[in-house]
């Protein structure tokens, strides 16, 4: 040891020092049909390391320097990227030399076209290893486009190589991943399927003098469901996307008792009815807080931010899907049965108790902060 | 609703990801004078002409133990200096020679655990350490930067060990700092604070890099205990040293912007927004003082956030845990990163960060282990006391 005190420093700088950005260059590749053409960003500091660029050593770069070494930078970088269209070599040629600011300081952009052939190709190829050698650390952050699709990919010495096959991550694909993911949460959301669940079971009765009878025509319970449904999508559709997209933000100890509260009223409501005509109002009431249940599932998942709307439209909409099918499945069961004592006794008072005592239970876990279920 | 695991969703992370490389706009300066880049080091800065012969010596001799271990030491200076990890880069390729096994001689172990460690590799870290105790009972350097590690991880008891077995190869001083430095964490800064000023004054001349370890640590337990006088002699102390130094920078910008002094934050930490420990307190100081540059601060540290997450690495969490509670307002983001930091990061200032984010958010479960830690180590400070305080409160 040349001195003991950089031993002490141990103390100071272990772990939490990493105070700046590590090494990265930013490559972007774009195909259109045979036409594959490249950006890539390298950091004037790792390239001043690599080749040096500060001729005049003042410890600055101007870009007359810079540009007295372009074509030293392209040798450089394009001899180490090799780029394959269906397994045939791209001959890689320097297109513009410019400069760019990232958030840790100015690169060197350089575009290139990639001469692949006159066919469009199925698979590119990747192989990258700039700075590999000088820098373990280092890593190519790529963004791969095709047919206006991205997909992203990390290159480090252990994953040097990457290969893009046609046709996958397109934008539908990526849509089609949300509705998957919406219908999926409804599905295991059990609060939210018995919140949906409570305000069906009455659909199927008209209360009069104080007590349920049996509807006598489907076009009531249709429309009595149909005004339910709807507003209860209409909320939460508004306070999911006002939360996904960052508007409001409640915490999710409030929302999720919240949640379980509604699901109590809703079936308590059943047992000794309180609002008769307007259940419509209470859905969308409860339904503006089951919507940001929604949206923290949302969240958990990731936003994309070049395809915010496609997500939030698919993840809705998977929502919508989830929720049909349940009413789907339920009404016309319901409305067959509706005259039947097992019906009225066991589904519907049965039911709806069963639904309320669940719920208080998620609720004083949630208020209290325990586990019981 | 529980918080439901969601799988098969790799490629929406990545969509976010896809957007963030889009965003640049590349241009052609004006015209060749235009600088574009500053470069770190200074022509005839004493650093870059050592860092030329050292890195001219090892390619003179790209076997000799001796050059791979002095270059890789100084890109190590350097990272710790301005905090560029760039520098751990350079240092891990040029001990590429050297594996990390029992057969490569101590002193290159112990440098490929420094390298783990800043990297936040404690694991291998750790090892290498043991590969060179075992080849080196007496090699202090190992046995320093254990006792560094486990003190990251909390673990005290084997801290204590630590010290215990690295005391016989230490001047008194350090032997002190080691014991120190450990009751400081546990509930006896005061008597820690005697023991410490009184090693370092009969030590006599010491040398500065030494010197600013010490005054930076009697700064913060002095701090710690309340004695605010004491704690602005000791950082000024440190600083007047004239040392490069990413940690006691951050350290005092904290505590001004602790004491409302934010005005005094900016001349200290202006031309340090390079580094984002410190940008962060810049950015921090800006918005209390309502300067217009503290929004492009804040801008510039939310950029760097999400390029260091295009890597998929997240090294700062403990700093990304303020950003976001403190400049952004996203209490939820901001727990889940102190949570994720705590996990194996459990120094002081990663509980505070975890306890203040819980706090916002009012969600006292997610700061549990912080405050688990608070009671059984005994900590003492008083804005850490009334963050633990008010999380209990929040408990029904």
């Amino acid at each position: 040891m040349t001195s003991k005190y950089v031993i002490l420093l141990a103390f100071l700088f272990a772990a939490g020092a990493h105070a700046h950005k590590p090494s990265d260059s930013y490559l972007a590749l774009s195909v259109d049909g045979a036409a594959v053409q490249g950006q890539w960003d390298i950091a004037l500091r790792d390239l001043e390391f690599a080749i040096g660029l500060d001729a005049d050593g003042n410890g600055e770069i101007t870009w007359g320097e810079l540009r007295a070494r372009h074509n030293d930078i392209a040798a450089y970088a394009l001899a180490r990227l090799a780029v394959q269209a269906d397994g045939r070599n791209c001959k890689l040629s320097p297109t513009a030399h410019l400069v760019d600011e990232h958030s840790d300081g100015a690169y060197a952009v350089l575009r290139f076209d990639a001469d692949c052939g006159t066919r469009a190709p199925a698979a590119i190829e990747l192989a990258y290893s700039l700075f590999f050698d000088l820098d373990p650390t280092h890593r190519g952050l790529l963004r791969f486009e095709r047919g206006g699709a991205a997909q992203t990919w990390v290159l480090s010495p252990e994953r040097p190589r990457v290969t893009f096959k046609a046709g996958e991550g397109s934008r539908l694909a990526q849509f089609f991943d949300y509705l998957r993911e919406g219908t999926w949460h409804i599905w295991i959301g059990f609060d939210h399927i018995l919140f949906i669940l409570s305000l069906l079971l009455p659909s199927v009765f008209i209360f009069k003098n104080k007590e349920w009878k049996a509807a006598e025509r489907f076009r009531d319970t249709f429309w009595e469901v149909f005004k339910v449904v709807t507003s209860f999508t209409f909320a939460h559709s508004i306070t999911l996307s006002l939360a996904a997209l960052s508007v409001i933000a409640l915490p999710s100890r409030l929302v999720e008792s919240t949640i379980a509260l509604s699901v109590v009223l809703a079936a308590l409501n059943n047992l000794k009815p309180f609002v008769v005509e307007r259940r419509w109002a209470v859905a969308f009431a409860f339904g503006l807080v089951h919507g940001f249940g929604f949206a923290s599932v949302l969240t958990d998942l990731g936003l994309p931010q070049g395809a915010l709307l496609l997500a939030l439209v698919g993840f809705n909409l998977g929502v919508e899907v989830g929720q049909l099918a349940i009413v789907g499945a339920f009404l016309p069961l319901a409305y067959a049965m509706r005259g039947s004592w097992i019906y009225r006794r066991l589904v519907f008072y049965g039911g709806s108790a069963a639904i309320a005592l669940v719920a208080a239970v998620w609720l004083a876990e949630r208020v209290f902060d325990f586990k019981l279920l | 609703m529980k918080i439901h695991q969601v799988p098969g969703l790799a490629l929406l992370g990545a969509a976010l990801v896809a957007s963030q490389l889009a965003a640049a706009a590349p241009f052609v300066p004006r015209d060749d004078a235009v600088v574009v880049e500053t470069l770190p080091g200074r022509p005839g800065d004493p650093a870059v002409a050592e860092l030329r012969r050292l890195r001219a010596a090892l390619a003179a001799s790209p076997t000799d133990t001796e050059a791979a271990s002095d270059l890789t030491r100084r890109y190590f200076d350097l990272a710790t200096e301005d905090g560029d990890p760039r520098y751990i880069g350079y240092a891990e390729a040029t001990l590429r020679p050297w594996p990390e096994t029992a057969a490569t001689p101590a002193e290159i172990l112990v440098l490929h655990g420094k390298l783990r460690q800043y990297r936040h590799d404690f694991p291998t870290a750790m090892a290498d350490f043991d590969l060179a105790l075992r080849a080196d009972p007496a090699n202090f350097a190992a046995r320093a930067w254990r006792a560094a590690i486990l003190m990251v991880q909390a673990d005290y008891t084997a801290v204590r060990r630590e010290c215990d077995l690295l005391a016989p190869h230490a001047s008194e001083l350090q032997a002190v700092a080691c014991v120190g430095y450990l009751d400081a964490t546990t509930g006896n800064s005061r008597a820690a604070y005697q023991r410490l000023s009184a090693a370092l004054a009969r030590a006599g001349v010491i040398d500065a890099g030494h010197a600013l370890w010490i005054q930076t640590r009697l700064a913060e337990m002095a701090w710690r205990t309340g004695n605010h006088a004491a704690a602005e002699r000791h950082f000024r102390a440190g600083l007047a040293l004239g040392i490069n130094d990413n940690f006691i920078l951050a350290a005092y910008a904290d505590f001004l912007l602790e004491q409302g002094r934010a005005a005094e934050v900016m001349p200290l930490l202006k031309g340090w927004a390079r580094s984002d420990t410190l940008l962060l307190r810049l950015a921090l100081a800006a918005r209390q003082l309502k300067l217009a540059e503290g929004e492009k601060y804040a801008r510039t540290l939310g950029e760097r956030f999400a390029d260091a997450a295009l890597r998929g690495e997240k090294l700062h969490l403990q700093e990304e845990a303020r950003y976001l509670l403190d400049l952004k307002g996203d209490t939820r983001a901001a727990l889940a990163a102190a949570s994720e930091n705590y996990r194996t990061q459990r120094e002081p200032r990663d509980a505070l960060a975890l306890m203040e984010a819980a706090l916002a958010a009012r969600d006292a479960t997610a700061a549990a282990p912080a405050l688990q830690w608070m009671e059984s180590s005994g900590f003492e400070d008083r804005r850490f006391r009334e963050a633990a305080a008010k999380l209990k409160a929040l408990k029904p």
